[in-house]
């Protein structure tokens, strides 16, 4: 019997791919982030690989919680800078001719018309290669930047996500199939009767329709989301094509899975119209001795300087951190400006964790993959196994040149060679990718 | 006292033949190695990193000379297949902006007119940044393939210096103001202003002129790799810059000094003859993990003494199957290839065939092993003994990996250090090659 085969996105951000780190080239110096090279370059290497998907992610706000100013992020650009991804995904599906891209707008932040707008011309920029990464973003800051004193809380926002994803997805159908005619003997362009208006009257959105642009080559741009709570799994059951999760251990990952796909299923989808994808960041070496040392140099890091990590706490969930005593765990009574359900999630997880042990433990990763591409791809095939799918999106924090090579001509190879990822594309479109298998 | 910069090139020491592709790293080189795609990563990665050139090496033949047999050559893929370096040329000029771009040309295969006019129109395309790798071939395999046997080592120096004199005189068969392109008058080239040559040489004949007008750089930067004493005559005449593998600094610099010796004698400015020393560091996150892949590197070698002979015996055209590896080699085996090359890897007879095969790298000058910083600081110390003029990273088998470490590792470093350009400063590979 052959393995079935997973898929493999790469989960980045339009930000500097590092500039004060071995190995990271003096380009951020010269501004070469900012005009897109190194994410030209990535996305290259990524369709090389036959990923399926770039993802990048998005926040837009420059974060002053951690001691009370911008100084210790602009200092170590967490969080800010940060280019829009939007303006940059025409770049990569013009360097690109399979990888599909997908990037991250808040339902929060656009008016529903403008966000089905730009997808649309996206996809058929790209021939039917884009997605949306639907986020509602959670930090007062970020709302501020847009005129609002701070966002609804968590279940308000998903709510309020779920009718602007309806209302899109309205915008995105207000075009028939075939409204197109271009008959040159009649001198009709567009036939009017197939064009229509969506009258969508919500309780937080509104909007008279039909979309100014031709149907989408994907109909509906694939649509991604990233879904922790019940609330969020609900929407990404309902409305996404591909839910990226980081659940902790192999058990918790397959129970994540098996959640969304009869959560989608009670929807009435099909399961498999759903891509569950886990994120990992494996380290790789050219030996196993290798790739372990490699390992533990970063995580000596992060123990020699924790403040990196609480920077980006903070930033998240709107605490400064840096009032608290590393060595004790966080106090009960600290509150947060922004979302009371971000900060208990925390707790929960970081239970009688003292600061210090907390960002030690902490991973963006599903579950650790350290070693050569060899035993790093068993690794992979035998928990896609377990799991039952879908795969896998990679990151890596900040992304190098030479880090995307071990991931693209390393990693990718040997999991090709044993027949657990693709090594071509059987259509064009992103949608169509994602669900061959 | 500011130390002055230097210059780096990339030597692809396979050609436009099969890089890395079996290796842990190597991606789709197996299957892909001859489209596009790698090399113009490649020089897009190099113009990213401020590099002069890439140079790109060639040979055309399938060797046999390892236990008389294609075997070895084909099953490892070691210097056959290979494609034609002057038709990718054309793409990686292209592709780039800044990045001067070497194809070799063997002097012996072509016809001067063939070459002079490939070149005029690649560095028209390349708008100004088109070198000429000069060699004279080296393999009687590779001569029998265009009908005739391989003339003697002193003999193909002559027939060179004659050939490249010859294309110069074509370059020249144009005036510089000979196009007009007077759309009023209706005058695109003066006629007057192009000339016939009527070379007649002892080994090559051509009328001209030239079908070609005359290129950005008038004519490309010729670039040769010779270390015997022919070789050296010739890149002293015509070479601008060099390919060096002289083993250690005291070497190096002796090399460097005579080279630049014999072209002040040929009235040139030494500064207009770059001495180049291949070099392929060695690097890692720190100093150990570096460390850890030279040993690998070297263990893997210690294990592939058959692939180390074929490829000796592909460049000195001689089979070393026949040879004792616990021996040293025979004091008086002269190669017709490579010959002074050879000759510094047969070494002076205290080592034996297997430890030369393990310890004389054919692409490093110098070992250079650590972290970027580490390595910044040998190159940087290997410069102020030797007095100039840069390295050229050989770096084989050629995989996106180890392109990164350099462009984006140690050239980093290097930059910040202001040994190396961080701008180009002109248009023309040439100029950019004499700015320092």
């Amino acid at each position: 019997m052959t393995a079935d085969r997973f898929h493999l996105g790469w989960f980045g951000a339009f930000v500097p791919h590092g500039w004060n780190q071995p190995f990271e080239g003096t380009e951020a110096s010269h501004r070469e982030w900012l005009d897109g090279t190194f994410h030209v370059d990535l996305a290259r290497a990524l369709d090389r690989a036959c990923f399926d998907v770039l993802l990048l992610e998005d926040s837009s706000m420059v974060s002053d919680t951690y001691g009370g100013t911008s100084e210790a992020t602009l200092a170590r650009g967490v969080w800010a800078p940060k280019g829009d991804p939007l303006a940059l995904a025409p770049l990569l599906t013009e360097a690109t001719e399979h990888l599909g891209i997908s990037v991250t707008a808040s339902t929060s932040f656009y008016p529903p018309y403008v966000l089905a707008r730009a997808f649309s011309t996206l996809d058929h920029l790209s021939g039917g290669r884009a997605g949306w990464n639907v986020v509602t973003s959670s930090e007062d800051r970020a709302a501020q930047n847009f005129g609002l004193d701070g966002l609804p809380q968590h279940d308000e926002r998903y709510e309020r996500a779920e009718e602007f994803i309806d209302l899109v997805d309205r915008l995105w159908s207000s075009w028939e199939p075939d409204a197109l005619v271009m008959d040159r003997e009649t001198g009709v362009y567009v036939d009017h009767e197939k064009v229509h208006p969506v009258h969508f009257e919500g309780r937080y959105h509104r909007s008279r329709g039909p979309l100014n642009t031709l149907p989408a080559p994907q109909g509906r741009p694939l649509v991604s989301q990233a879904g922790g709570s019940p609330k969020g799994r609900d929407l990404a059951a309902r409305t996404a094509d591909l839910v990226m999760a980081l659940p902790k251990g192999v058990p918790a990952m397959k129970a994540y899975r098996d959640d969304i796909r009869a959560r989608a299923e009670a929807f009435g989808r099909d399961p498999d119209d759903v891509k569950v994808m886990f994120i990992v960041s494996p380290v790789l070496g050219a030996t196993e001795a290798e790739a372990a040392e490699r390992f533990e140099r970063r995580r000596q890091a992060v123990r020699d300087d924790p403040t990196g990590q609480l920077i980006g706490w903070s930033g998240s969930m709107e605490i400064d951190f840096s009032r608290f005593d590393l060595d004790e765990p966080l106090p009960a009574d600290a509150r947060t400006n922004g979302h009371q359900s971000t900060l208990e999630t925390f707790r929960t997880w970081a239970g009688d964790r003292t600061l210090r042990q907390a960002v030690e433990a902490y991973r963006t990763e599903a579950v650790e993959l350290v070693g050569t591409p060899d035993s790093v791809a068993d690794q992979m095939g035998a928990i896609a196994e377990e799991v039952g799918g879908d795969g896998f999106m990679l990151w890596s924090q900040p992304p190098t040149r030479q880090y995307v090579t071990e991931v693209c001509d390393g990693l990718v190879p040997a999991l090709q060679r044993r027949g657990l990822v693709r090594t071509g594309f059987s259509s064009t479109q992103l949608r169509d990718n994602l669900l061959e298998f | 006292m500011t130390t002055s910069k230097f210059h780096l090139g990339w030597f692809l020491g396979a050609g436009f033949g099969v890089q890395s592709w079996n290796q842990p790293w190597s991606g789709t080189g197996a299957h892909d190695w001859m489209l596009p795609d790698q090399y113009v990563d490649l020089a897009h990665s190099l113009e990213r990193a401020c590099f002069d050139f890439l140079i790109m090496e060639d040979s055309v033949q399938v060797s046999d000379t390892y236990k008389g047999s294609m075997e070895y050559y084909l099953r490892t893929a070691s210097a056959a297949p290979k494609h034609d370096p002057a038709v990718l040329a054309a793409i990686l000029a292209h592709e780039t902006k800044h990045l001067g771009i070497i194809p070799t040309l063997t002097t012996t295969f072509y016809h001067p007119y063939t070459v002079a006019r490939m070149m005029t129109t690649l560095d028209h395309i390349a708008k100004g940044r088109i070198g000429w790798n000069v060699v004279t071939g080296s393999n009687t395999r590779a001569a029998q393939n265009y009908g005739f046997d391989m003339p003697e080592h002193d003999v193909r120096y002559e027939m060179a210096d004659e050939f490249v004199e010859l294309a110069h005189k074509l370059w020249d068969t144009w005036e510089n103001d000979a196009v007009l392109a007077d759309v009023e008058n209706g005058v695109y080239a003066d006629h007057e202003k192009v000339h016939r040559l009527d070379f007649q040489g002892k080994h090559y004949a051509s009328r001209g002129p030239l079908n070609t007008v005359p290129s950005p750089q008038g004519s490309p930067v010729i670039l040769q790799a010779g270390g015997s004493s022919a070789g050296k005559a010739f890149a002293a005449r015509w070479a601008e810059a060099i390919i060096s593998n002289p083993h250690g600094t005291s070497k190096m610099r002796a090399y460097r000094d005579e080279v630049r010796t014999l072209a002040a004698e040929q009235g040139r400015d030494p500064d207009h003859v770059k001495v180049l020393y291949l070099i392929s560091p060695v690097l890692g996150e720190t100093t150990a993990e570096a460390k850890g892949k030279l040993q690998r590197r070297k263990d893997a070698m210690s294990k592939n003494i058959d692939g180390l002979l074929a490829g000796r015996s592909h460049l000195s055209g001689i089979d070393l199957s026949q040879f004792d590896l616990d021996a040293p080699l025979p004091a008086d085996l002269v190669s017709n290839g490579h010959r002074s090359s050879f000759e510094e890897f047969k070494g002076d007879g205290t080592q034996t065939l297997r430890e030369r095969l393990i310890d004389h790298s054919a692409i490093d000058t110098i070992e250079f092993v650590g972290t970027p910083e580490d390595v910044a600081d040998q190159m940087e110390g290997v410069m102020q003994d030797v007095g100039g003029d840069g390295f050229l990273i050989a770096g084989a088998p050629l995989n996106r990996r180890y392109v990164a470490e350099v462009t984006d590792g140690l050239v980093p470093v290097l930059k910040r250090r202001g040994l190396t350009r961080d701008r180009y400063e002109h248009q023309l590979f040439r100029d950019n090659l004499r700015a320092f």
